[in-house]
């Protein structure tokens, strides 16, 4: 085989192939319908444009994505994320609603702060759960996924909470450095958690957990804390994301903060190639992910099709890159290839010997 | 976690039958057993007044308004026992109401209207089934996928709530018989007729039937060496088992329909969990290989009690519902993990 054919059967072999080609695709379908769609602009210092606006939508999915990934890395799964969410935000929005100093930065920082403890607290809560009293992830976080929504209406009492803290509001609608600030928090967190899980053993540490729990345990990995640690980050940004989620319209609406948010994020880390089963993770491809799941609800509207069809390209999508990925399709393929090969080299062999 | 009793000759009969009487796999089922007691006692001494609390009527209503969760839960026992998951069912039932709504209003006849209800949960299943059989994707992500295509066929077809006007459709809502009076008064609906009828049929099939074997026995897992030790081949058990879960969930579709003659494409949000909590508070283990279709019809009513009890408290609030859920059935999977536990 020849070098680019070669180079060629790599790339298509990567796991970020096919997403990628799905993101590339409805990227390149949006902008030739609307020629302008790929085109960003300045205005007093921000970017502006429809691509900017796919990141922004696309950061509070990443947040919640980023920790699915370590504890779906685990050979577990966190179903909790979404009404983790909805507890967060409540108890900052909450805590901000009852202070007087609610227009004051340091107030704001606090509310986040508690939110964001909340939302560990529960993450352990989880971790605890699935470590100690070896319950299955699936279970073990449905709970707090079914009795977290009840939580985050009771701390709101059943009402919508709505507020006013001009500093709190920035974390959702403000710019820094002329990007939009969740795109900027969720890049801090992506790198966060790239240097924690990639610069250590961590990350090694969790796969070995999700191949075989059994075998890392023998092999002195304390597989215990480790998957304590996955879970409890998990809820820590899932916390994070319910903040920046709420952020720009200040409304703790209990009942459908981060609904089905849960299932967004485990689809944006199955299409950026991690399996469900455990083992190798990527948390580049949850990226990839990330921003296909948002590119497709904004490749919806240019299109002009309504929106309630988004699901609709949701599953298309889905399906479409788990067969593509799947590696019985793979093995099927490459038995073609092998199979076109040898008859080729078969019918060279055959076609040399009169001569 | 086998399913087999091992049959043992040497050993008198009455041991064998005090064995099998206290087998550690019957625990879990005898867990739920004990908490829907123990809900019940609870409801006698609270609720009990002159005309007692565990009355036909109450175990009637629980029955009508359970009818199609029951349903699903039949279904997503296949697919859990296999050590799958089925995500779909809810958006199904969704979209099956809303395909009643609409093609009634078009002069098809009910019982072909009915059928193809039906049929559109058969093909989601079969999707499922297909990707997971064929293709090797995992059960949880292909039945996400399927859930996303059903509600986003259901948007399709429309976003408003279609109320469905259709006289015989009505009037087979309608239908019921009911027995004795007042407290003791036993209403028997069609759906109710229904989702029993299944469960007979399911029960049949799981602990009667070759195939139910061979549903317990990929759930065991074990790299398809217990298949092979019962003798049984897996072929496409687990593309079926998501068939089965699909058209329970187009059944459900049409029960929930009857119950609230209307279609919206946002009904069953979150109906899938409510399917695999009964499910597990019916004793099944959500790895595979263990559990009992009158298990589930035990968690469903257990479910369905859970309701009654937060309501006659007068915790009217959805929340404490949803509080009340989560912490019976924390306590449920601590009490199953510790029966449970001594046997890996």
């Amino acid at each position: 085989m020849t070098a680019p054919t070669e180079l060629a059967r790599r790339v298509v072999h990567h796991k970020l192939f096919w997403p990628v080609v799905a993101l590339l695709v409805l990227l390149l379908a949006a902008g030739v319908r609307s020629p302008g769609f790929l085109s960003v602009t300045v205005q007093d210092g921000h970017l502006f444009g429809q691509v900017i606006d796919i990141m922004r939508g696309a950061a509070t999915p990443l947040l919640l994505a980023l920790g699915m990934a370590l504890v779906i890395a685990t050979g577990g799964i966190d179903l909790s994320v979404g009404a983790v969410m909805a507890i967060s935000l409540a108890v900052s929005l909450q805590f901000l609603d009852n202070s007087a100093t609610a227009d004051q930065p340091s107030t704001a920082v606090v509310a986040v702060l508690l939110g964001v403890a909340v939302a560990l607290v529960l993450g352990a809560f989880n971790g605890f759960m699935v470590t100690v009293l070896g319950i299955q992830p699936f279970i073990a976080t449905m709970i707090l996924m079914v009795a977290g929504r009840g939580i985050a209406m009771l701390i709101t009492k059943g009402q919508i909470t709505t507020t006013t803290s001009p500093p709190f509001k920035t974390i959702g609608s403000g710019f820094f450095l002329g990007l939009p600030m969740p795109v900027i928090i969720a890049a801090v967190a992506f790198v966060v958690v790239v240097i924690v899980v990639r610069r250590t053993a961590l990350g090694m540490l969790l796969e070995s957990i999700g191949i075989n729990r059994e075998a890392a345990r023998l092999a002195g990995v304390r597989s215990r804390n480790v998957t304590w640690f996955a879970y409890a980050a998990s809820g820590l940004l899932a916390g994070l994301a319910g903040i920046v989620y709420g952020a720009p319209t200040m409304a703790a609406d209990a009942n459908n903060i981060g609904l089905m948010k849960e299932m967004d994020a485990i689809l944006c880390v199955v299409l950026g190639g991690t399996s469900l089963m455990g083992g190798k993770f990527y948390l580049g491809g949850t990226v990839v992910g990330a921003l296909i799941l948002t590119t497709i609800e904004r490749v919806v509207i240019i299109f002009h099709i309504p929106s309630q069809t988004t699901p609709l390209f949701k599953a298309i999508v889905i399906i479409a890159v788990c067969i593509a990925q799947s590696p019985v399709l793979l093995r099927r393929l490459d038995l073609r290839r092998l199979r076109r090969a040898s008859r080729r080299r078969a019918e060279l062999a055959s076609q040399e010997v009169p001569a | 976690m086998t399913t087999l009793t091992s049959p043992t000759s040497t050993t008198p009969r009455w041991r064998t039958a005090l064995r099998r009487a206290t087998d550690r796999r019957y625990m879990p089922v005898a867990g739920s057993v004990l908490t829907l007691v123990l809900m019940l006692v609870v409801g006698e001494m609270r609720y009990g007044g002159s005309s007692g609390f565990l009355t036909p009527r109450l175990v009637s209503n629980l029955l009508v308004d359970n009818s199609y969760l029951l349903v699903l839960a039949i279904g997503m026992t296949f697919v859990i026992i296999t050590g799958g998951i089925d995500l779909s069912v809810g958006a199904v039932v969704a979209l099956t109401g809303l395909v009643i709504a609409t093609l009634l209003p078009m002069g098809l006849p009910l019982p072909v209207v009915l059928l193809v209800a039906v049929l559109i949960g058969s093909a989601m299943g079969l999707i499922i089934g297909v990707m997971v059989q064929v293709f090797d994707i995992q059960p949880f992500i292909a039945s996400l996928g399927v859930m996303f295509l059903a509600r986003g066929l259901a948007n399709v077809v429309s976003v408003n709530s279609l109320a469905i006007t259709d006289e015989g459709f009505a009037s087979l809502a309608a239908w019921n018989v009911t027995f004795g009076e007042k407290a003791n008064q036993f209403r028997l609906n069609a759906a109710m007729l229904v989702a029993l009828v299944l469960l007979i049929v399911g029960f049949y099939l799981l602990h009667y039937t070759r195939f139910g074997r061979t549903v317990y026995g990929v759930g065991v897992g074990d790299a398809g060496n217990a298949i092979d030790l019962m003798g049984l081949r897996a072929g496409r058990t687990v593309l079926w088992v998501y068939v089965i879960s699909g058209t329970c969930a187009g059944i459900a579709g049409i029960l929930f329909a009857l119950y609230t003659k209307s279609g919206y494409n946002l009904t069953g949000i979150g109906m899938e969990l409510d399917a695999i909590a009964a499910v597990v508070i019916g004793g099944t283990i959500l790895t595979g290989g263990g559990g009992y279709i009158l298990g589930t019809a035990v968690g469903v009513m257990v479910y369905g009690l859970i309701q009654v009890l937060i309501s006659r408290e007068g915790l009217g609030e959805a929340w404490w519902t949803k509080i009340f859920i989560g912490a019976v059935l924390l306590v449920f999977v601590i009490v199953q993990r510790f029966l449970t536990a001594r046997r890996r």
